[in-house]
């Protein structure tokens, strides 16, 4: 089979591994950080001008996308019989693509916390601040989970790597790997999470108190759905209950079982309140977002 | 307060480590003696478990895992009787993550348990890409879950996996998402998850995939917003939620069971069995913690009536 | 348990515990595993975000591949590679001087996020408006709570279904009040003078706390879950399992 028998090429894509790819890879690399250049002597008047430009266009696409005609029923290869089809045609094949440049730039601006991390404690350690030691200890354990990630993941590329599944197949470096990632990255992610269990119970004790009206009826509510969520407390509690309204299922002392009253305090008024809630939020999010595509938020000079 | 000497002093001043010894305490012994808690299943969990089981047979299901062990506690259990019910329907599923990058390789250490339970019990594996895929994680969440809503293909068109003993090939060629053309060809999408992302997917694929959620129990409260309005067929929330779905995986609803008793009634569902003749599968992390739940619940709503009878007291006391 | 897991486990145990000694005091300890915690969670996120976003979604396409097994070659989509010099844009955040051209690249994916989240709006929230419209006027006076309806017939279950009973209109009178009160809380941008709307915002405020007190409780129950998690892996699966063998 020739492997690139079936791929077609324009000005846009070219074989694989070929040099005029490479080429123009290379190209397109030097005009982007021509590109950089051109911005670090780019004068003051332009910079904000560029900024809202580019946040605009960027987010036209979605509005676009929400308000332009959509296509119904659309065939595989179907041309565009005029503009306004056409241009739905080409938002709803740029859908992809767009979602691809989200990720790959998120990915990249992700990267920004690491780097961050590794500029502190870098310069702690080169300074020799204090507690530069613990700095060193991370750096090593940075580097080495990377590494020996890294490491892990290439023995997996290629037919032999399936085989990695069952652990009787492992090297040293799979086994590192597991430690670091299951052995200590992730007991100790859990272990962070629950140290709050502790402060919150302190706290509860400390300064839940029912000093207002709005303490008691938090309290009131809190204590209410917490033992709503105890099936055992709230089974035998039903059950008394039920005990004293007999055989029919319609007595009306049934309405006050525990599950009855929990259920009716979250259906009528608990889902109420956190959608009003969510309704203002709503409202607020709805002008920011106005306001962040057309730049109307301060952010700072550019 | 120095030196308390009002009882009602006393009584707000317990010292922090003897709390935090008596919350160890109650959460520890529970879980050496294995205890059996009544329990009534919730509506959201029991609708849940209907929409699993109406899931038609063929379909694919595809699961959004934004959880990582930050959140075993609640999450792994859900995860767990999520695969456990879709390999029972013998319904393929897709797990992919845009909440942590950590979250692929969990989700597929679980599979991986719940696999070994299967062949323990002398059932069938799940084999990888053919039967289940794994996804990578997608690093932005809002475009990834966009553009699975307008082209699921070109989206996880570049994802690879691999049979055992094979090459990672395109996800595109497995069983799993051959019969996949667009979101709206799934069966149900699933989002086990602590974070946000059930308002993304809520925002972008609502209306056009059946949804339905597994959140951890600070979630719950507004996620029970979009099971209210009809936005998601069912939702599991906290360990409550976990513990209920494993007595419906039991029990199964309006159903009779092996004993001739009907555990679990509900006028708003229809009949769903449940798996009782299986019992060692639903040794789950939902009936484990439960018992232990309750010993902390209640030194937390004890200490907090102890703290307001002080306080009470002491402005009794003052007047 | 194999001697692997064992060690496995048993470092895990050691961290944990790391952790928790920060509960006595801040210590040297403590502040050990937290740095190590640290590392690794960068070093995993780097390592992620390369074998599972940028080399598939990023690197592979921008060269390419030949054929291989059933999946067909794939052009090389070369103008991928300016997205490599966007994305480094961004760390011109650190410079003082140029960290306007970090604000580029941000403001694209600003500008692409909050347009979707104008489009993506009604989604969310207008399947919560229709479902707040409820009604207020019961329907019948046969009976003045719902009926339960085991043992009863699908029609009779249809019927009763279809009506509104007294209680039910109660139950949604207290809830529009409550979503009325609670949004009228939050229009605080404006200057409220009439009293029964300065009151009615109060009511707001109080219910509001129902909310947030089915907040406090769901949390707690989530917080002690990941604490009962731990004391399991600890006391269950390191000593009982591991070390006891049982």
């Amino acid at each position: 089979m020739i492997p690139f028998a079936q791929i077609r090429t324009d000005f846009w894509t070219d074989l694989p591994g070929s040099s005029s790819a490479n080429l123009k890879i290379i190209v397109g690399l030097l005009v982007g950080i021509g590109v950089i250049f051109a911005l670090l002597r780019m004068s003051t008047q332009f910079r904000r001008p560029l900024i809202v430009g580019s946040t605009f266009i960027a987010g036209l696409y979605y509005i676009l996308l929400w308000l332009w005609p959509k296509p119904i029923d659309r065939d595989p290869g179907e041309v565009a019989t005029n503009p306004v089809e056409g241009l739905g045609f080409w938002l709803e094949d740029a859908n992809p693509a767009v979602s691809q440049v989200r990720n790959i730039i998120a990915a990249f601006l992700i990267g920004l916390g690491v780097y961050s991390l590794l500029r502190i404690h870098v310069g702690k350690i080169a300074k020799q601040q204090k507690d530069w030691g613990f700095s060193l200890v991370l750096l090593v354990s940075m580097f080495g989970m990377a590494g020996v990630g890294f490491a892990d993941w290439a023995s997996r590329q290629g037919p032999e790597g399936a085989k990695l599944d069952n652990q009787a197949n492992w090297g040293a470096i799979n086994y590192v790997q597991d430690f670091l990632f299951d052995g200590l990255l992730q007991q100790m992610d859990a272990a962070m999470f629950s140290l709050i269990a502790f402060y919150i119970l302190s706290a509860a004790y400390r300064a839940f108190r029912a000093r207002s009206v709005e303490a008691t009826i938090l309290l009131g509510t809190a204590m209410i759905l917490m033992l709503s969520l105890l099936g055992g407390i709230s089974y035998l509690s039903d059950q008394a209950i039920e005990k004293m309204g007999g055989t029919d299922p319609n007595a009306f002392i049934n309405n006050f079982r525990l599950t009855e009253l929990a259920g009716w305090i979250q259906n009528s008024v608990q889902v109420a309140s956190i959608r009003g809630l969510q309704f203002g939020i709503g409202i607020g999010l709805l002008a920011l977002a106005l306001r962040l595509w057309l730049s109307l938020e301060k952010m700072g000079n550019a | 307060m120095k030196n308390p000497a009002t009882f009602a002093e006393k009584l707000q001043t317990c010292p922090k480590w003897a709390l935090y010894l008596l919350l160890i305490t109650v959460t520890s012994l529970p879980l050496w003696v294995p205890l059996n808690v009544p329990n009534k299943p919730k509506q959201d969990a029991m609708d849940f478990y209907e929409a699993i089981w109406k899931i038609p047979e063929g379909k694919t299901v595809l699961i959004a895992s934004d959880w990582t062990k930050s959140t075993r506690g609640e999450s792994e259990g859900s995860f767990s009787a999520l695969v456990r019910i879709l390999m029972r329907r013998n319904l393929k599923f897709a797990v992919y993550s845009t909440g942590d990058p950590q979250a692929p390789e969990v989700a597929r250490n679980v599979v991986a348990k719940v696999n070994r339970e299967r062949r323990a019990a002398g059932e069938r594996e799940y084999k990888r890409f053919e039967d289940w895929l794994s996804l990578p994680f997608f690093a932005n969440s809002e475009g990834t879950t966009g553009g699975i809503g307008n082209n699921i293909r070109a989206i996880l068109g570049n994802a690879k996996d691999a049979a055992e003993g094979q090459a990672p090939a395109s996800v595109l060629n497995s069983p799993v998402l051959k019969d996949v053309q667009k979101v709206q060809d799934l069966g149900l999408l699933v989002n086990v998850t602590a974070s946000k992302t059930a308002d993304i997917i809520v925002e972008r694929l609502y209306g056009k995939v059946p949804l339905a959620f597994m959140v951890t129990g600070v979630m719950v409260p507004e996620t029970s917003n979009y099971y209210a309005s009809g936005q998601i067929k069912g939702l599991v929330g906290g360990l409550k939620g976990v513990y209920d779905l494993e007595q419906l995986m039991q029990y199964g609803i309006n159903w009779q069971g092996p004993d001739g008793k009907t555990m679990v009634k509900s006028d708003r569902n229809g009949e769903v069995p449940g798996f009782a003749v299986d019992k060692k599968f639903l040794i789950g992390n939902g009936t484990m913690y439960y018992p232990a739940l309750h010993g902390a619940v209640t030194l937390l709503i004890l200490a907090v009536v102890v703290g307001n009878i002080g306080m009470f007291l002491g402005r009794k006391g003052g007047k | 348990m194999d001697r692997y897991t064992l060690i496995k486990t048993g470092f895990g145990v050691l961290a944990t515990i790391g952790l928790y000694s920060v509960l006595y005091k801040e210590n040297k300890f403590y502040r050990f595993w937290e740095h190590v915690f640290l590392g690794l969670a960068s070093g995993f996120t780097l390592l992620v975000l390369w074998t599972d976003t940028l080399n598939p979604n990023w690197y592979k396409p921008m060269m390419g591949a030949a054929a291989e097994g059933a999946d067909p070659a794939k052009p090389a989509y070369w103008a991928y590679i300016f997205l490599l010099p966007l994305g480094l844009m961004g760390y011109f955040v650190f410079s003082n001087r140029h960290n306007w051209i970090s604000r580029i690249p941000i403001g694209i994916m600003l500008g692409l996020f909050s347009a979707e989240q104008i489009s993506v709006w009604f989604n969310r929230y207008g399947s919560q408006i229709g479902d707040s419209l409820r009604p207020i006027v019961p329907t019948t006076w046969d009976s003045l709570t719902k009926p339960a309806t085991q043992g009863l017939t699908p029609e009779r279950i249809a019927e009763v279904n279809s009506q509104v009973y007294l209680s039910q209109a109660i139950t949604n009178i207290v809830y529009i009040v409550t979503l009325l009160s609670v949004v009228s809380y939050f229009l605080f941008s404006f200057e409220i003078k009439s009293k029964f709307m300065v009151r009615f915002t109060t009511v707001g405020r109080w219910l509001l706390m129902i909310g947030f007190g089915a907040i406090f409780g769901s949390t707690v129950m989530m917080r002690f879950s990941l604490l009962i998690d731990r004391m399991y892996f600890i006391w269950i699966e390191f000593l009982k399992q591991g070390v006891l063998g049982q």
